[in-house]
């Protein structure tokens, strides 16, 4: 059977394809149309045919498993997902402000903490911060950015509204998935590029290129820029390797680096040593200099920060950014807007009850089984509770830890992620989605064009992290008013 | 040279040069010693002891197996499946494919898929203990595959300076083992058992069999087979690929192309100069076996020289 949008179940969701009665949302029309239009045949041709584009482009992600890492394919899903021109404008703008409240707040936090002390963010949640560098304090990365490369993850709830979920401030990753999604699209829907004025999101390397030139502390035509991995056992290191490359920029490792007693960065070449400007570490901070933060690293370069502090290198992002990417410093961004910039927030955070305050906590801890609960400073979806898929156990497990370390923990009513259709088997159902853009800022800041659109491939689940079973799908801004007829 | 190389990368792509010629030397060698053997009446001494020797692992073969055991079963498994040894074909073809992955943006996408198919196929075809046809229908094809990816990569990889340093690995493991496959075959054959005698011929031909040489000797020396004519054949014939004065040319030429190449070309010229002032056909004789063997060991000291002047310059 082909598909039949009339037996899609979207029912008390809010679907980014379809309405409850089945029929296209606004501007959906043409796509909807296009996959009922497909057979059974020719479903199963262009999955495979995804497939095989996803295998012979090396699309992969690697995964820890039993003792050993596995490149796992990356898993996609065919029937993208789209996004009107005009409200994703507004929201780009939403991002933008939100990026420079952000960036504002971790350069006041390293400074003068003026937020503090007027009381905007409690001191005390900020120092106690366990993402909290305090020798990072007095250093000024260039145009005063701490965190270049951001990505937010925005959701959307059953009513249609949209919420910031997280800021992503330190080592954000999914990018090169983004614009390989598009890439697949292009090579097995090639027809229906023809029928939607699509934006692009290829521009995207240049951007994060130029981004981090304009970070460079020499005044060169073509500073050196390099992407600092963990090695190929780090499960983005594919996004590593695709970034550098797609930037014409040399992919290091930390023992590929070497700090000079000029407090210079030199990478280690067959021509001897060469300068380094720019480094986009995709490492954790901690393990960046053992001189610097954990003396058992392997991966980072001894004396890597001194050079930063001196001003000799630029690194993105700066060390120290995590302070605002933490669950409670979160619940305070709109105030940070108002507070840096003296504007009204354009997109909303999640409500969220903070346990270090009684009348919060109380209130979470009566409620647990209908709140998801989260600690300040997990990422992939670690060490949640999702209250009404939790068991008896788990919420005395959380009871306790939370009393334990309040601070350490936020409560958020569960929301109905929104949905799109997804194939299963031979037809479409609904899955859970979530979207995350990326914000650059260098001279410039700049938003993509969507981001990459992170589906839970099991039926009603909503946790979307690649890790834990998640998969993707190829995000479209498009322009209804351009809308071609077949 | 426009493009600059990592230390780290230029390493790996050297031991990734230097893997692939092993695991394809390696397996071309056991077929070659199987053929030979059928040809051989079965008391004589010879067997398959000079392969352990040839790949100088003949302490850490009697530490596994015992000495004196160095049946046929025992030897190809020790060679080609054992993983403690780490000369055997399947370790070369892992440290292949390990190296691979960490240059995979250094060279042609497909590559990593190249190297992926000969690891998953030795890992399937390569069995302890199995029969000799189909050690040898494994063996044969480990052998092409491996030299398909050289041809690949010659043909489709970019000649820049990563290109470069996996030629210098690949030149300087064959001519590591060009050494190696004479010196043990040749010392055997001249330290006259002298019940070999009736097939030194048989041997010789082995010999030559192991560089795919046969054909390449008639044509080129238009001679009956004859140690001192082989001798230089094979050290000195500046036109047969795998011929130890060839492979120090293709050495020196990749260094040209190099940074920085001072001490490993010197390292490289010792070598030639050594080359050029033994006269290796006169080592041929049933007398100078001893001569012969120790002016095979100052090659290898020279090929670890040139080794070591090249990590030193480029890796550290």
């Amino acid at each position: 059977m082909t598909i039949d949008w009339r037996t899609y179940q979207a029912a008390d969701l809010y679907d980014e394809l379809v309405l409850p009665s089945g029929r296209a949302r606004s501007g959906t029309g043409k796509l909807v149309q296009a996959f009922a239009k497909l057979s059974d045949d020719e479903l199963v041709e262009r999955k495979a045919a995804a497939k095989l584009a996803i295998r012979s482009m090396g699309i992969t992600f690697s995964v820890y498993h039993e003792g050993t890492n596995i490149d796992r394919e990356w898993p996609f899903d065919i029937v993208p997902r789209l996004i009107m021109k005009r409200e994703w404008d507004e929201i780009a703008r939403g991002l933008k402000q939100r990026v420079r409240a952000l960036n504002a707040f971790i350069d006041d936090v390293y400074h003068h903490r003026r937020s503090l002390r007027d009381g905007v963010v409690p001191e005390d949640y900020v120092l106690k911060s366990r993402e909290y560098r305090s020798r990072c304090a007095g250093i000024d990365p260039p145009y005063g950015v701490w965190s270049n490369v951001c990505g937010s993850d925005l959701v959307r709830d059953a009513d249609g509204s949209l919420y910031v979920l997280e800021d992503n401030l330190r080592v954000p990753s999914g990018v090169s998935y983004m614009l390989e999604n598009r890439a697949v699209m292009k090579r097995i829907f090639p027809e229906l590029f023809e029928h939607y004025a699509i934006h692009p999101v290829d521009d995207y390397p240049s951007e994060l290129a130029a981004c981090l030139r304009s970070l460079s502390p020499r005044d060169v035509r073509s500073p050196r820029i390099v992407v600092l991995t963990p090695g190929i056992y780090n499960s983005a290191y594919f996004e590593h390797a695709y970034l550098a490359l797609e930037m014409a920029a040399e992919l290091v490792e930390g023992s590929d680096l070497v700090v000079a007693d000029d407090d210079c960065v030199y990478m280690r070449t067959i021509s001897g040593l060469e300068r380094v400007d720019v480094i986009y570490r995709r490492i954790d901070d901690l393990f960046l200099d053992p001189r610097a933060f954990r003396k058992d690293t392997m991966l980072g370069v001894p004396g890597l920060v001194r050079a930063w502090q001196a001003g000799n290198v630029a690194l993105a992002n700066a060390p120290g950014c995590g302070v605002a990417d933490d669950k409670v410093i979160y619940t305070y961004v709109p105030d940070m807007i108002r507070y840096f910039l003296g504007e009204e927030p354009i997109l909303a955070n999640v409500p969220s009850y903070r346990c270090a305050e009684k009348d919060h906590r109380d209130f979470v801890l009566d409620n647990l089984q209908d709140l998801v609960v989260k600690p300040a400073n997990e990422s992939g979806g670690y060490g949640m509770l999702i209250g009404p898929q939790s068991t008896r156990r788990q919420r005395d497990e959380f009871v306790r830890v939370i009393r334990a370390n309040p601070r350490n923990y936020i409560g958020q009513p569960t929301l109905k992620l929104s949905t799109a259709p997804t194939i299963a088997g031979n037809t479409v159902e609904p899955r859970h989605l979530d979207l995350r853009p990326f914000i650059l800022s260098g001279k410039d800041i700049y938003v993509t064009t969507g981001g990459l659109t992170r589906v839970a491939m099991r039926k009603g689940s909503i946790v979307v992290n690649s890790s834990q079973g998640g998969g993707s799908k190829d995000t479209w801004v498009v322009e209804p008013a351009t809308l071609v007829d077949p | 040279m426009t493009v600059n190389v990592l230390s780290r990368v230029a390493e790996r792509v050297y031991w990734l040069g230097r893997y692939l010629e092993r695991a394809e030397s390696t397996a071309r060698l056991i077929t070659v010693n199987g053929n030979l053997i059928m040809d051989l009446p079965v008391r004589l001494p010879l067997g398959w002891r000079p392969l352990i020797d040839i790949t100088g692992s003949g302490d850490l073969f009697e530490s596994l197996y015992g000495k004196g055991h160095a049946s046929e079963r025992n030897v190809c498994r020790f060679l080609a499946t054992d993983t403690r040894n780490p000369g055997s074909i399947i370790n070369s073809i892992i440290g292949l494919r390990d190296n691979a992955r960490t240059v995979r943006e250094n060279m042609p996408r497909i590559t990593f898929e190249y190297i992926n198919e000969l690891y998953l196929f030795a890992r399937s075809a390569l069995v302890p203990g199995q029969s000799r046809s189909r050690r040898g229908e494994a063996l044969t094809q480990i052998s092409r595959l491996a030299q398909q990816l050289e041809g690949f990569l010659s043909q489709n990889m970019l000649h820049d300076a990563h290109w470069e340093l996996l030629r210098l690995g690949n030149y300087i493991e064959r001519a590591d083992m060009t050494t190696r496959i004479i010196d043990v075959r040749t010392v055997d054959l001249i330290a006259g058992h002298h019940e070999l005698e009736p097939f030194q011929d048989i041997q010789w031909r082995s010999v030559l069999r192991s560089f795919y040489a046969m054909q390449a000797y008639h044509a080129s020396v238009r001679e009956p087979v004859d140690p001192p004519l082989v001798l230089h054949f094979l050290f000195k014939d500046e036109r047969l690929p795998r011929s130890y004065l060839r492979c120090l040319n293709s050495v020196r030429r990749s260094l040209r192309e190099l940074p920085r190449n001072g001490d490993a070309v010197d390292a490289c010229d010792d070598a030639l100069t050594a080359l050029r002032e033994t006269d290796v056909a006169r080592l041929g004789g049933m007398e100078q076996s001893v001569a012969l063997h120790q002016f095979i060991n100052d090659c290898q000291i020279h090929l670890s020289g040139l080794h070591d002047a090249i990590v030193s310059t480029y890796f550290e």
